[in-house]
């Protein structure tokens, strides 16, 4: 916009108009460079147009050498069978402490070529230490953390070979609470390069196809055995569905019985909500709980999706990202086992109308107690964007402001300009790299880089981080539930893996104490049922926990630099 | 001249567009209801009724694909797994299904209806089968029935749903083909209704046109009549009084100065007897001449004769009297039935038009001979004067005196038709007919 000198009035205005807009004072500065990033996604593409290419790839963030700094993977693809130019791999990069990174893949031994998508990590075999799955086109891959560095390749010793498929989201949690962690597979579609088909907007030219022309593929869940082998308990446990087209999965616990149950968000296919009956049976009930369609009855195209407790309202509530033109889905937890689609009646659905968006997650990223929104959008086919400058297929993140879990504003463009800049955005992940209180963000692009922001909040707010590791219950204590209560508020958050697209958060939670110094009383329902409470828990601690016996280290966050001016409290 | 009112005329016209417009909206609104009837019975009952059984369709497409699955997936699950899925399309089936037949139409078959219902039990059941022989472990058995019971059950269901598509785009498309018969057939009688209210109101038109045309013509012949009557009328009136005057200074000044140079003469006293009686023999006779003058004077100014002896007798008195005094030939005829009395109020004008007549027939008509007819009978009376003389002009207009006006006047005044013509052997002849009736 022009600002012309000859129109004080209209500068006046802006001005004003800036002055009266509330500020988050959070910045995300983009330290892809200085944190040694160097990573671009390879979509093999070569012109054949295959449905994959446009869809990946995902990132996680796990500490794999336990020095407690967040470490990064990036997953990748790889050149097509026949049409080989490169080589690339998945790329692990080690956190040398206060967020510098250095490449460690080919130490590692994740310099494997697989055609990957998204990622998923957990301690399936309960030894300490981090496992790494990665959903793939083709065969999936299960990589086990060997303790000195380096990973090793179990998918035949896990029973998981001749598991192919066009694999999206992957998440791990103990369905059936034995404290052994139990891997989900959510499959996109059935498709191969063999089985490709020719599809056309002009007529002439191939171009990428939608999901209806491919049919549907049931997800997998596998059952851990215990002796490091899996069991295919898909049938068993009621989850067998060969129409679903499975791109997201979020774990959630929406009727609060103390059983995780799983969200699925699908593409052009009704969402599934999986509730969890104990005993390793779950059932299907998203129709009747109101989140398998939009709120005119019509299937999206799901993609990434998050559950969070939005409102401090005790029950998580859902978002799954769809196609421009859909806005993105944001349920409401009704708190009687219902949702209600709210975006359309509040900011939300004006903010994300425009985007087609796929990564999106819950944070607290100014730590004011309300869980913001971070949504990645990026098209899949080059369309001219109408949002920030958009071009192609970049697109603007929306980094939604969450205002007394009322009214949402998009601070995306207050954040930063790296922040904002058009991305072909798919796969987002945070966590505290530089474990200086609030998360960090790092977003993945299809064909593109990855980026990195670390959160220079200017603000007062200040925030609490728990570390839990579950004795009886799984070691990484998936399943978890943490109960924050503070200045009269209570904020609650799920030890969790999957959510968002393809990707994986930190395991340790971090909550927003806005500006109080310490939380009143803080409350964890491990997964083995075992309810532990603290009370008088000082901010600015990263308080590692241990089922069964209690909080047996506190760690000091970094200080950040205390901002000139501060925001009065919320 | 004869005036017809347009009114008339008018609303006939008036009333043959209303039918016109009635008879056409009546039409109208027939055509449009066949069509929503077509529309609503037929077209959209037949769409809705294909929508359902594309949605069957899909779900049994769906079921095809899982059966495939079933059978051939060689690293797949077992039977039993596609259970649930089977109960969700189940679901909606039975309700596609239960819509479909609420829709169908009429001419499908019981017999066709029959089968379809047969076949999806039929089904059913065999799946209900698969899944419990899968679920009992029997996978082999389970597959087996799949692909020779379920298969063979879907293939007919699917091909019966197919057949009612079919059966339904034909009934749309003949239904369309008749809407667009109906469509061009109101199309084609809406031309011919614009035609025929473009020529209905021409005519109209042009008719009112011309009688508005005809209606100032003759207004504008009456106004330049009434003008001229009016003129002449104030003309004749100061004519009469000079003429009075003149005769009354003419004749009777000179009489009676006579009379009284006579009374003087015969007063002298050196007058004998016999001059005295020669004065008064010569008064006697001026006087006696006057009279007469006054007895002229007083016919012309109003005829008694008409009083005293009727319109038959004035006519005989006024023929004769005329032709002693201008030496004019003419022979009067009656005829008819003379029983009864001519109204005085008819019989005045009936006289005085006779008097301009003839008076015309002297003054223009350089003839020697003329006819006077009249004809009665109890209803009407009939006068002709024909001559044989030059005739009147071509257009009467310009050489409408004062007479012819006048004359028209008083046959309009008793609701008679007065008419000049020129008979074949030359001259004129002026014919009245007046009514006796009242």
């Amino acid at each position: 916009m022009t600002l012309y000198p000859r129109c004080p009035a209209l500068l006046v205005c802006v001005a004003a108009a800036a002055l009266a807009q509330p500020r988050s004072g959070v910045r995300l500065t983009d330290v892809t460079k200085e944190a040694g990033l160097a990573f671009v996604h390879n979509t093999g593409a070569f012109g054949a147009m295959y449905l994959p290419e446009t869809m990946g790839a995902g990132c996680a963030f796990l500490d794999y050498n336990g020095d407690g700094w967040m470490d990064i993977l990036l997953v990748n693809g790889m050149d097509w069978p026949a049409h080989k130019k490169q080589r690339t791999t998945p790329k692990l990069y080690r956190n040398k402490g206060g967020g510098a990174f250095v490449d460690v893949t080919h130490a590692s031994g994740l310099d494997v070529e697989i055609y990957g998508m998204g990622a998923a990590i957990g301690d399936y075999d309960n030894d300490g230490l981090p496992d790494i799955f990665i959903s793939a086109v083709g065969q999936n891959r299960l990589f086990r953390n060997k303790g000195d560095g380096r990973f090793e390749d179990v998918t035949r010793a896990a029973g998981l070979i001749g598991r192919e498929s066009f694999s999206a989201a992957a998440l791990w949690f103990d369905y059936d609470s034995d404290g052994r962690l139990d891997l989900f597979v959510a499959n996109y579609v059935r498709w191969t390069p063999e089985s490709d088909i020719f599809c056309t907007i002009d007529g002439r030219r191939k171009s990428y196809c939608t999901p209806e022309a491919y049919r549907g593929e049931t997800s997998w869940l596998f059952r851990n055995k215990g002796d490091g082998t899996f069991e295919d308990v898909t049938v068993k446990a009621n989850l067998f569905d060969s129409t679903s087209k499975a791109l997201g999965a979020a774990l959630l616990d929406f009727d609060a019985d103390g059983l995780i149950d799983l969200f699925v968000a699908n593409d052009t296919q009704p969402n599934k909500l999986y509730r969890n009956l104990g005993k390793g049976r779950f059932q299907e009930v998203a129709v009747a709980s109101g989140i398998a369609f939009s709120e005119d009855g019509k299937a999206r195209a799901g993609m990434g999706t998050d559950a969070a407790d939005f409102d401090l309202s005790g029950a998580p509530s859902v978002a799954v990202t769809n196609f421009n033109n859909e806005m993105l889905a944001f349920f409401r937890n009704t708190g009687d086992g219902s949702f209600k689609d709210i975006a359309p009646t509040t900011a939300l659905g004006p903010i994300t109308r425009g985007s087609l968006g796929f990564g999106c997650l819950f944070l607290d990223v100014d730590l004011d107690g309300w869980p913001d929104l971070l949504v990645a959008n990026g098209h899949i086919d080059e369309v001219q964007g109408a949002h920030h400058g958009d071009s192609g297929r970049a697109q603007s993140p929306h980094l939604v402001w969450n205002r007394g879990g009322r009214s949402f504003l998009d601070i995306a463009a207050e954040a930063g300009r790296a922040f904002v800049a058009p991305k072909v955005g798919r796969g987002v992940a945070v966590a505290d790299i530089d474990l200086d209180g609030d998360l960090d963000i790092l977003i993945t692009e299809n064909g593109g880089p990855a980026h990195l922001f670390r959160n220079d909040l200017q603000s007062d707010n200040r925030g609490i981080r728990f570390e839990l590791r579950g004795t009886v219950s799984n070691r990484d204590a998936i399943g978890a539930l943490v109960r924050v209560e503070v200045g009269g508020r209570k904020l609650s958050q799920l030890v969790k893996t999957g959510s968002s697209y393809l990707s994986q958060s930190e395991l340790p939670l971090t909550f927003g104490l806005g500006h109080n110094n310490r939380a009143d009383r803080v409350t964890i329902r491990w997964p083995s049922g075992r309810v532990e409470e603290f009370s008088n828990l000082a901010a600015g601690q990263t308080y590692r926990c241990v089922e069964g016996a209690g909080i047996r280290e506190r760690i000091p966050l970094a200080s950040r630099p205390r901002p000139a001016s501060t925001n009065g409290p919320r | 001249m004869v005036l017809f009112s347009p009114t008339s005329r008018s609303l006939v016209g008036l009333a043959v567009t209303l039918l016109a417009v009635g008879l056409f909206s009546w039409y109208a609104l027939r055509q449009v209801e066949g069509l929503s009837d077509l529309q609503t019975r037929i077209i959209d009952r037949n769409r809705r009724d294909s929508l359902q059984l594309l949605r069957i369709q899909n779900n049994l497409q769906n079921l095809g694909f899982s059966m495939r699955d079933m059978t051939t997936r060689t690293a797949g699950y077992p039977v039993a797994a596609w259970k649930a899925e089977f109960e969700r399309t189940r679901f909606d089936l039975d309700d596609a299904f239960r819509i479909e037949h609420e829709l169908g139409p009429t001419s499908r078959s019981d017999q066709q209806q029959q089968f379809l219902e047969d076949s999806v039990s039929q089904f059913w059941a065999a799946a209900e089968r698969a899944f419990q022989l899968s679920g009992e472990g029997r996978e082999e058995q389970a597959q087996a029935l799949v692909r020779d019971i379920l298969q063979t059950r879907h293939a007919s269901i699917a091909g019966t749903v197919a057949r009612f598509l079919v059966m339904n785009n034909e009934a749309e498309q003949k239904a369309a083909a008749e809407v667009r018969a109906i469509y061009s057939n109101v199309e084609r009688n809406i031309y011919y209704f614009l035609l025929a209210a473009v020529v209905v109101i021409c005519g109209t038109s042009v008719s009112l046109i011309l009688q508005n045309r005809r209606v100032f013509r003759s207004l504008d012949q009456l106004s330049h009549q009434r003008q001229v009557l009016a003129r002449k009328l104030i003309t004749m009136q100061e004519d009469m009084f000079r003429s009075i005057a003149r005769e009354l200074h003419d004749e009777f000044g000179q009489v009676l100065t006579a009379v009284g140079a006579l009374l003087a003469r015969a007063q002298k006293p050196e007058t004998s007897t016999e001059k005295l009686a020669k004065s008064l023999r010569e008064t006697q006779q001026i006087v006696q001449e006057a009279l007469d003058g006054v007895r002229s004077l007083s016919v012309r100014l109003h005829p008694n004769v008409l009083d005293d002896y009727g319109l038959e007798g004035a006519v005989e008195w006024y023929v004769r009297h005329i032709s002693e005094q201008t030496g004019l030939n003419i022979e009067c005829v009656k005829e008819g039935d003379f029983a009864g009395v001519v109204p005085p109020e008819t019989a005045i004008h009936v006289y005085r038009i006779l008097q301009e007549s003839i008076n015309n027939v002297v003054r223009h008509s350089d003839s020697k001979r003329a006819w006077v007819r009249l004809r009665r009978n109890a209803r009407k009376l009939e006068l002709e004067i024909e001559d044989r003389g030059v005739g009147l002009p071509e257009d009467p207009r310009t050489a409408e005196g004062l007479g012819l006006v006048g004359m028209r006047e008083r046959a309009e005044l008793i609701r008679g038709s007065l008419t000049f013509s020129r008979p074949a052997e030359g001259g004129t002849l002026v014919r009245l007919e007046a009514p006796l009736t009242a």
